[in-house]
């Protein structure tokens, strides 16, 4: 199958090294702690955190950090197909943890010791990237917390399809069993937190694909940030300073 | 689960006993309602209602079924509710399965009609393409995102907005077939039939907090009650489903006092439910 | 006991094609049908109930309504499991299921998964749940057979149970059903009944204290015909009250002698 046309366009219309459009919104969820909506194209997934409080389980109480705790669903809406799906099957289990120790180790866990923070995602839609999309919106969330983080974890998605670096794999890409590699990227430190990839590649576009993703994760972190100040600006001015 | 002094219960019951609520509101008053239709685009339709900090997404999809041999001139519709554990951490896992199975069975009861399908808000017979042989089967999947009480009187409301959204591709039945063969169908991408919503009850819930009853609860006022009933009443006024709610006992007269309350009220809320969707949908073609 | 052989052969044919040929139990403009089983329309089936049916239990429950046969069996008062928080009140834990061979197509009990939690809503108001604190009572009820109105016969046996068991409640609760078919109201209907019924009204109350507990409602109904349902349920509860207590007057009798 033809994923990139002879003109150079996807199947979507995209450019190879084009994003989706995405958009975020904070405090999506108003009994939440903290909450955020995050949408990559079509993709649209909502996280909610509840926390620092008590650890309800005292058996996971740590004592010199935090524990968290993440859980990924889908809605029986959500892909294109309709199923109902048991809560935890394999997958959703894998991603949870993904997303649990992505978000783990940017938080400053030492300085919330004997508490939790739970971190629930939602996937409203689904079209490829939820990973990716999950993360985003699970940091624009602990950041609504008012969680202390070492700093902005953001996740984007590249592959490899017709020879050619895709940015930002949309379902049909995703499926089409080519190399996706997923990254999760703190920008200010510079550094990786989260590689994933499936099926193969020479170590030599491997390295192309990757830094591909981190280009598009850094220019997330910069949206975020945008949503972030211009979320701080509404609060700032609702308390009228 | 809800952690409440014994000055803040006080304060909400004593509230209630004076007509005033903690937000200011009447006993029979609802939190504004807001309409959002279309907002799941895989769906044949679609809403979101947000009532306060109650936050819940219907959607409908429409599959191609074969209708059950004891009733062949009618289509299915099932309704699935899943709580999602970004509303409470208490639906975490398996814990919000629960209140899912409670407000499906709720919502079933209320909307779907006795198991002949009679009073039944969606008509049934409606969604044969040829009887006996094919049908549309409605699945209606609900998500609570948000719960701040009253999640069923929002459920039912999503549904019946989402129901409006909804359209059904028309179906062309490709002649010849004949006997026990399956016929072949040919699914229209441009025409859609819209339903008729106008007979979709409305779901009431009036909860008892001491001697008064309240609509519209707030899961606060939701944890003083005594006991409660969801009345689900259509446009003529006639009950297409009842479920309490709730341990306590109630005299029977005051059961039947709850539903001509509940009548009253739900006359208020058709008018104001069906503008508020008729906007969202006029908001929505213009977009 | 009261089997009936012959009333309902279609429910030993589970094929569809045989269940396509069933006809309606009535016909809409027939004036004076009549019920299958030849019951008045107000007319409850026979009830039979006997406590003390499970040794192991701390108290139990059987009961026979035509063909509905269930068996309840009542646990406790045991400690809550540690994982709990403290309550001063008691738990009720309630779990209804149905034997494999209950229903007419195998295996199709799955499909009540609310009864749990309608069993658990319908006695919870009964029982003085002070009287036990930071303990759990477990009521397990297994439909054996399936012949309509299952949930309040349940219910009532339920309620029997628990009382066999010592638990102190406000009252026995007792419940009953009736199905709308066309115009007619037609109580405790058989399994045959409701599936062709209209509309459906359970009831289930404490008759001496005259308080509802649990209602449910399906179908359309206007206000009159709510009424006269209501009217009709209750009292066929408190009727159904004066069997239960007497069933366990005389399991008290034959265990003093």
């Amino acid at each position: 199958m033809e994923f990139v046309s002879l003109e150079g366009f996807r199947l979507d219309g995209r450019r190879p090294m084009e994003m989706r459009q995405i958009r975020a919104e904070i405090g999506a969820v108003a009994k939440a702690d903290g909450s955020a909506v995050f949408e990559m194209g079509n993709t649209k997934v909502i996280a909610a955190v509840y926390g620092p409080r008590e650890v309800q389980n005292r058996t996971q109480q740590i004592n010199d950090q935090a524990l968290v705790r993440c859980e990924y669903s889908m809605a029986n809406f959500s892909t294109g197909d309709r199923m109902r799906k048991p809560k935890g099957d394999r997958r959703s289990t894998e991603i949870s943890l993904v997303i649990r120790q992505t978000m783990e180790a940017c938080i400053l866990t030492h300085l919330m010791p004997r508490s939790q923070i739970d971190i629930f995602v939602q996937v409203l839609q689904a079209d490829g990237g939820t990973r990716s999309a999950c993360i985003n919106a699970a940091t624009l969330a602990l950041a609504d917390a008012g969680i202390p983080m070492r700093d902005l974890v953001t996740s984007c998605s590249s592959g490899y399809l017709n020879s050619t670096p895709l940015l930002d794999l949309n379902y049909v890409e995703d499926s089409a069993g080519g190399p996706d590699v997923t990254v999760g990227f703190l920008p200010k430190l510079d550094k990786v937190t989260l590689l994933q990839m499936d099926s193969k590649l020479p170590i030599d576009i491997f390295e192309n694909v990757m830094q591909l993703a981190i280009e598009g994760c850094k220019a997330i972190a910069n949206y975020i940030r945008e949503i972030m100040l211009e979320n701080t600006k509404q609060l700032e001015y609702r308390r009228g300073i | 689960m809800v952690g409440l002094s014994l000055g803040e219960k006080h304060f909400i019951q004593g509230g209630i006993a004076q007509d005033i609520r903690s937000d200011g509101r009447k006993r029979l008053t609802y939190r504004p309602i807001n309409v959002e239709t279309g907002v799941i685009p895989q769906a044949n339709g679609s809403a979101r209602i947000r009532m306060g900090a109650t936050d819940v997404i219907s959607t409908v999809k429409a599959e191609l079924g074969k209708p059950i041999s004891l009733q062949p001139d009618k289509g299915k519709v099932s309704i699935y509710v899943d709580c999602s554990p970004t509303a409470a951490p208490m639906f975490e896992g398996r814990g919000g399965e629960e209140l899912s199975t409670e407000l499906s069975v709720a919502l079933q009861r209320s909307l779907l009609g006795g198991k002949s399908g009679a009073g039944a808000g969606i008509d049934l017979s409606s969604l044969v393409v040829v009887e006996g042989k094919i049908c549309w089967d409605l699945y209606i999947d609900c998500l609570v995102v948000c719960s701040d009480g009253n999640l069923l009187d929002a459920l039912g409301a999503a549904i019946k907005a989402a129901l409006s959204n909804t359209g059904i591709p028309r179906v062309q039945v490709a002649a010849g077939a004949s006997g026990d063969e399956q016929p072949e169908v040919d699914i229209s991408d441009e025409e859609f039939l819209q339903f008729d919503t106008s007979d979709i009850p409305v779901i009431v819930t009036l909860t008892k907090v001491g001697r008064h009853y309240i609509v519209d609860a707030t899961t606060e006022e939701e944890s003083q009650m005594s006991s409660a009933i969801s009345i689900s009443v259509n446009r003529k006024g006639h009950i297409c489903g009842l479920t309490k709610r709730g341990g306590a006992g109630l005299d029977p007269s005051i059961v039947l006092d709850m539903i001509s309350v509940a009548k009253h009220v739900s006359e208020q809320l058709i008018n104001k439910l069906d503008s508020e969707i008729a906007a969202a949908e006029a908001g929505e073609d213009e977009s | 006991m009261a089997g009936q052989p012959g009333t309902t052969p279609t429910t030993y044919s589970p094929s569809p094609t045989t269940q396509k040929t069933r006809k309606p139990i009535f016909n809409k403009d027939d004036v004076d049908w009549v019920r299958p089983d030849g019951r008045g329309f107000h007319q409850c089936r026979p009830a039979f109930f006997r406590t003390g049916a499970v040794n192991a239990a701390s108290g139990s429950a059987y009961a026979e309504f035509g063909n509905t046969k269930v068996i309840v069996s009542v646990f406790g008062p045991r400690e809550s499991k540690k994982a709990m928080m403290y309550s001063d009140l008691g738990r009720l834990n309630c779990s209804v299921s149905y034997t494999t061979f209950a229903t007419p197509v195998r295996g199709q009990g799955s499909e009540h998964k609310d009864f749990s939690s309608m069993l658990h809503k319908s006695l919870e108001g009964a029982i003085i749940l002070e009287t036990f604190p930071k303990t759990t009572v477990d009521v397990f009820a297994l439909v054996l057979e399936s012949g309509g109105s299952d949930l309040p016969v349940v219910i009532s046996c339920a309620s029997l149970a628990l009382a066999d068991a010592g638990i102190l409640m406000h009252d026995l609760v007792a419940s009953v059903s009736l199905s709308c078919l066309g115009k007619n109201l037609v109580i405790d209907p058989i399994l045959e009944e409701e599936s062709y019924q209209d509309g459906g009204l359970l009831i289930t109350c404490m008759p001496s204290r005259y308080e509802v507990t649990q209602l449910t409602v399906t179908g359309e109904w206007s206000t009159p015909k709510i009424n006269e349902g209501m009217q009709l349920c209750l009292d066929a509860c408190s009727k159904l009250a004066k069997i239960m207590r007497s069933c366990l007057k005389e399991a008290t009798s034959t265990s003093q002698e």
